[in-house]
């Protein structure tokens, strides 16, 4: 099964997901992501979905439930590179994102995620 | 068939008005550095408010703006369906990273909006479109004076604050 990989960047976490990831794959990204904050203690999360074309109701849900659960574990979830096809098709799912923060692109997340953390 | 009983003169004329009205569609505007605006004018129906969102997204991600003010000053009832666009354009321009305000809410719309009992409480609604363009500049952290000792000469534009 391929790996989503997660690097740690001082207090946040970044990783990259791909197109046509398996439910499984991303399951399993969800568990090593909270394994890691509590691990490590991060902060924040980044998670570049940019490449992603399409995104179906699990992964529209997974991402709010990555959100939630970092939240839980008080770290703030930054998803980056929403293509417009995906931004409508989560808008139609009517998703809640609530936990969830938004940037156009990595540059402005990781911007975003500095001011809040920022003591 | 009330279509096949139609003069084909007629039938050309509604063509060609049907492409007009199309060419009249909302243009994204891009009012200053990171700013994007929509003046909608007409009513929105499924169709167009698809339009209207596929161009305006395209237009943040090619632009990277960081704010949309979309303005409803144009739209002449602002009804449950209207209102129901209009969030869902919010929702998605929200998705991809921009601040959204939604400006043009006259008397009469915030009227029918809180007689429908439509919910807004999630969107900054201003009253006018100076008024946002306000707001956008004081989010990017820029500040407009005036210079001194230029602008119109007259009292009453004098110490009158922002617009």
């Amino acid at each position: 099964m391929a790996r989503v990989p997660i690097v740690r960047v001082g207090p946040v976490l970044i990783s990259t997901l791909l197109s046509g990831l398996l439910d499984q794959e991303v399951l399993q990204l969800q568990e090593e992501l909270m394994d890691s904050i509590e691990q490590s203690g991060a902060r924040g999360v980044l998670l570049d979905i940019s490449t992603v074309e399409t995104v179906d109701t699990f992964l529209g849900r997974l991402l709010a439930d990555i959100a939630a659960g970092a939240r839980l574990m008080g770290a703030h979830t930054v998803v980056v590179g929403l293509q417009p096809a995906v931004a409508v098709t989560l808008v139609e799912m009517g998703l809640e994102f609530k936990a969830v923060h938004v940037a156009l692109n990595a540059e402005k997340g990781w911007a975003l995620l500095r001011r809040l953390l920022a003591p | 068939m009330a279509e096949q009983a139609m003069p084909a003169q007629r039938a050309v004329t509604i063509e060609e008005q049907r492409r007009t009205i199309d060419e009249l569609e909302t243009p994204v505007l891009q009012v200053w550095d990171s700013v994007l605006a929509l003046p909608i004018v007409g009513s929105l129906d499924t169709a167009r408010a698809q339009r209207m969102t596929e161009a305006l997204l395209e237009a943040i991600s090619s632009t990277g703006s960081d704010v949309v003010i979309l303005d409803i000053t144009g739209v002449p009832v602002v009804d449950t369906a209207t209102a129901k666009h209009l969030l869902e354009t919010v929702s998605a321009a929200k998705l991809m990273g921009a601040e959204v305000m939604l400006v043009g809410i006259v008397t009469r719309t915030a009227l029918t909006l809180v007689h429908l009992d439509i919910d807004l409480s999630s969107v900054i609604t201003r009253t006018t479109m100076a008024k946002g363009m306000e707001l956008a500049f004081a989010r990017l952290g820029l500040e407009v004076v005036r210079r001194a000792g230029s602008g119109p000469a007259h009292p009453a534009s004098d110490g009158g604050g922002p617009l």
